[in-house]
């Protein structure tokens, strides 16, 4: 009896073990983005999303590294090669997540960042892209803080560009709020959550 | 007991635990670490990063054959198989990344306009918003060096080649009749709407094996393969009415768009050279559906042309001038399909079919004329590595025409023909490394209706000289079945032959291009007769030849001038031949020495306005006088013109245009016709050929209707 509550033990420890594995693995690539040491943070959530298989999540967060770090950076190459990986990070994820908001999120800024980076070039080709991501991931979670933030954060560029008022707008950042708000109750594990602390910066173009 | 039970779970626990530390370094090929690199054992947590000196290491408690994966950006992944104990001071040589940018391309040649292709120089905005272009990418083209400047004519004239050496493809299928109907001096121009396309490869010489019956150049098109979004463009111009309208729905999408002019009101206002019977009056519509398959996607493009107009030519020899009427319908049908095949192979067929229709009076001539024409194309790449990539592919071409041609003079005289060629090639892609790559490949084709079978070899190389220079060469042989005007009445000729030779230099750096290239090229068994034009009496004959050589130089700079954005062109064209009529060698009529071009681009952001302006120069063009003994001696005046255009953005999807060609109003004369009988002097008296009307105005309201409310036509203009 003893010995069969060792084994089942030692097997439960087993499992849990490698349940953790991915807790501790995600736990830490996330410690080590906030420490300052993003590329080797992609190269943890890359680890992880291999080992993984069949989740999109680990994809999405090492995408999200790359393409945030994109913005304000200089040499066209890196920025590409960047981008580049991150897409086939996104790629990678919508195999396992087919008609996912979040995905769609963080494409319509992969290519947000392209324009940023050369207005002149990607401009025209781009911005119709970034639009219909941002469409496409309201009509799935008409919801999304994400969504409703950065949409209007982008159209906001296209007024202030046309010489419009960007405030028109600003009601929309008052509903992503409230949005986040109704968000946090969610709990899954390491589901995007972010995008609060944003708020502020999007903010200053209603003042 | 019991404790023999700890023990034995002990040393099992301990057994599974049990780790294996893997160490190494990373490097690129010349032994430089690599830094940030992602080391870790397929499947598995157990990984880490180089270090600064490209060293890694990590502990693993897998065992037996085991894989580790290599990673980094703009480098290709390296997996390793290998028992994991043996896992011990690995040295790890990365490859780079071919396809990365900053990578040598084969562009000798090659002029690209496209969104991400790294030898770009132009983007198909570019194209489009060039003054005096009128929306026409053909003309837009003519801005680039290698291409002379035949304003009176409309078709690209590439490095001392006429219009007829140059073939169009859209998505890799041959266009029979790219351009639309017109008669003498009276400029024609592309078919096609511009805003189908993505992308544009417009080669000058030593062009790929894929694409054959062309003696000069090569223009490559490329339609959208999916769409943005949905939207409504309306169009309002002066001299017309256009509407389009694209549509998606699940892995479908459908563009429709139509376009009408009548240059009646127009010519009614400006006054034209030309006696305008009945003016220019087409109608067009095309249509792409794309659908997206699992593994490959699969496009239908249609195009329906119909064109009408009457004048009166003046002529020299007859005083009253020679009516020339013609009606034109044109059907052309595109369907491509291009997809993986699994294991690295994919598939790219299609086939195209055009329709072409031409009720022409001359006088009191009638003549009608119906051409149908088929090509079929399936083509197979199998990509063996990032480095070796080999393509193979098959075609046939079927060309059926018959004409009709009655006068109460002479009997009803009729002549028809049928063209059948079968073509196959092949073509290896080979990179070395990212500084050095090679393309080589063969092209065989055999014809069926005059008789021949001829292999031609095609061969470019490159070499990166530097971070932002690079060298290549290009090497190829061409064959072109003789033209229409020459098969209707004779089939036992040989191919023409024109054999290049190219090296060319590109830099490239923070928006700044050069470009230098220069070229020779040989012509061979250029047909002759004995005809003013050829007739069904004519004798005709190989026995022609020639050469072209010269310089192309290419400028281009965005960066230096905020919100300017310019390029440069100028050619240097030395080309004498013996074709058609001439009593021998001889420069034609086409081929200015020197041809610059000045395009720039200011964007105005106060105003919303994209200000363009083109300068055109052409040295003289040669031209005969039958007055002096020597043949073709004589050169008219130089070319010179300068146009303008005013995009204004009046909210984001409306937008206002206006373009005017020639600002300036030079007085240019392209040609000289004589009479063909000295009068009583015993001179040949002449005609100045010049163009149709000096200046051409453009007043245009384009407005896009889109939920996005940002999208606009500037790229249709």
């Amino acid at each position: 009896m003893k010995t069969l509550l060792v084994l089942v033990t030692f097997l439960t420890g087993l499992a849990v073990n490698s349940q953790s594995s991915y807790q501790k693995g995600m736990t830490k690539a996330f410690e080590t983005w906030a420490n300052k040491n993003q590329d080797e943070a992609v190269n943890l959530f890359e680890r992880i999303a291999k080992a993984e298989k069949e989740n999109w999540i680990p994809y999405y967060h090492a995408a999200r590294i790359l393409v945030v770090t994109s913005f304000g950076l200089k040499d066209a190459a890196i920025i590409e090669s960047r981008l580049k990986k991150a897409q086939d990070f996104l790629n990678e994820a919508k195999t396992f997540s087919k008609d996912n908001a979040e995905i769609f999120i963080m494409e319509a800024i992969l290519n947000t960042a392209y324009v940023a980076s050369n207005p002149s070039k990607y401009g025209m080709t781009h911005s119709a892209k970034v639009e219909e991501l941002y469409q496409k991931a309201k009509v799935l979670e008409p919801e999304n803080p994400r969504a409703v933030l950065y949409h209007a954060e982008w159209k906001m560029g296209g007024a202030k560009y046309w010489g419009k008022d960007p405030k028109v707008f600003c009601p929309e950042i008052e509903k992503a709020i409230l949005y986040f708000e109704k968000e946090s109750s969610r709990d899954e594990p390491f589901y995007p959550k972010w995008g609060m602390n944003q708020v502020e910066r999007v903010q200053q173009n209603c003042n | 007991m019991k404790p023999t039970l700890t023990l034995f779970f002990t040393l099992l626990l301990s057994s599974i635990v049990a780790q294996t530390t893997i160490t190494g370094t990373v490097t690129d090929n010349k032994g430089i670490p690599i830094t940030g690199a992602n080391i870790y054992l397929d499947g598995t947590y157990d990984g880490s990063s180089s270090d600064e000196n490209g060293s890694f290491s990590f502990t693993s408690s897998e065992k037996g054959t085991q894989t580790l994966i290599v990673s980094f950006l703009s480098f290709e992944t390296l997996q390793l198989s290998k028992e994991i104990t043996e896992m011990k001071n690995l040295n790890i040589v990365l490859k780079e990344d071919v396809n990365s940018l900053g990578s040598v391309v084969l562009n000798a040649g090659t002029f690209s306009a496209g969104d991400n292709s790294k030898a770009s120089v132009l983007t198909p905005l570019d194209i489009v918003t060039t003054a005096g272009s009128a929306g026409d990418y053909i003309a837009a083209l003519q801005t680039l060096p290698g291409t002379s400047n035949v304003s009176e004519d409309g078709r690209l004239f590439v490095r001392g080649g006429d219009a007829s050496e140059t073939n169009v493809y859209i998505d890799g299928l041959q266009v029979f009749q790219p351009f639309t109907a017109t008669t003498n001096n009276i400029p024609t121009r592309g078919r096609f709407s511009s805003f189908l396309f993505k992308g544009t490869n417009f080669s000058t010489g030593g062009y790929s094996a894929e694409y054959g019956d062309a003696l000069s150049s090569v223009l490559l098109l490329n339609t959208i393969d999916e769409p943005d979004q949905e939207k409504t463009e309306l169009q309002f111009i002066n001299v017309g009415l256009g509407a389009g309208n694209t549509q998606k729905w699940k892995n479908n999408s459908l563009s429709v768009n139509a376009f009408y002019v009548n240059l009646k009101p127009y010519q009614g206002i400006i006054e034209q050279r030309v006696d305008w019977i009945k003016p220019y009056e087409s109608l067009a519509g095309e249509a792409v559906f794309r659908h997206k398959f699992n593994n490959g996607l699969l496009k239908i493009y249609g195009g329906l042309n119909y064109a009408d107009f009457e004048l009166i030519q003046e002529d020299i020899n007859v005083a009253e001038g020679i009516n020339f009427g013609l009606t034109n319908r044109n059907l052309y049908v595109n369907a491509s399909y291009k997809g993986s095949l699994g294991n690295d192979w994919n598939i790219t067929t299609g086939a195209s079919f055009a329709n072409d229709y031409n009720d022409v009076k001359i006088v009191n001539t009638d003549v009608d004329n119906d051409e149908n024409s088929f090509h079929f194309k399936v083509k197979l790449r199998k990509r063996f590595s990032n480095r070796f990539k080999l393509n193979i592919g098959a075609e046939q071409f079927m060309v059926n025409f018959t004409e009709k041609a009655e006068d109460p003079g002479f009997d009803t005289f009729r002549s028809s023909y049928d063209n059948n060629s079968t073509a196959v090639f092949t073509e290896a892609n080979i990179f070395f490394s990212k500084k050095l790559a090679l393309q080589v490949g063969a092209r065989g084709v055999h014809n069926t209706l005059v008789e021949y079978t001829k292999v031609s070899p095609r061969a470019s190389f490159a070499y990166k000289t530097s971070s932002k220079s690079q060298i290549s060469l290009a090497y190829g042989d061409f064959y072109q079945a003789p033209q229409q005007e020459v098969l209707k009445y004779n089939s036992v000729l040989e191919p023409e032959k024109s054999s290049h030779y190219i090296v060319n230099y590109l830099y490239q750096n923070n928006g700044r291009t050069f470009r230098a290239e220069g070229y020779y090229k040989q012509y061979n068994d250029l047909i002759k007769f004995d005809t003013e034009i050829p007739r069904f009496d004519s004798s005709f004959s190989n026995n022609g030849d020639g050469y072209a050589t010269g310089i192309d130089l290419f400028w281009r700079d965005n960066k230096s001038i905020k919100n300017l954005d310019y390029w440069v062109s100028y050619s240097y064209l030395d080309t004498k031949r013996d074709y058609r009529n001439y009593p021998n060698r001889a420069t034609p009529n086409f081929a200015a020495t020197h041809n610059l071009s000045l395009v720039t681009k200011y964007w105005v952001s106060d105003w919303k306005s994209l200000l363009s302006t083109t300068y055109n120069f052409g040295s003289g063009r040669p031209y005969n006088d039958p007055n002096e003994s020597v043949f073709q001696n004589q050169k008219t005046r130089t070319f010179n013109s300068l146009n303008f255009s005013w995009a204004y953005l009046i909210s984001p999807q409306k937008i206002l245009y206006f373009s005017v060609s020639n600002v300036l109003d030079f007085d240019n004369v392209f040609n000289y016709q004589y009479s063909n009988t000295p009068d009583v002097n015993g001179e040949f008296s002449r005609r100045a050929i010049r163009p149709t009307a000096d200046q051409f105005f453009i007043l245009g309201f384009f407005w896009t209707i889109s939920e996005d409310k940002t999208d606009n036509q500037l790229d249709n203009l």
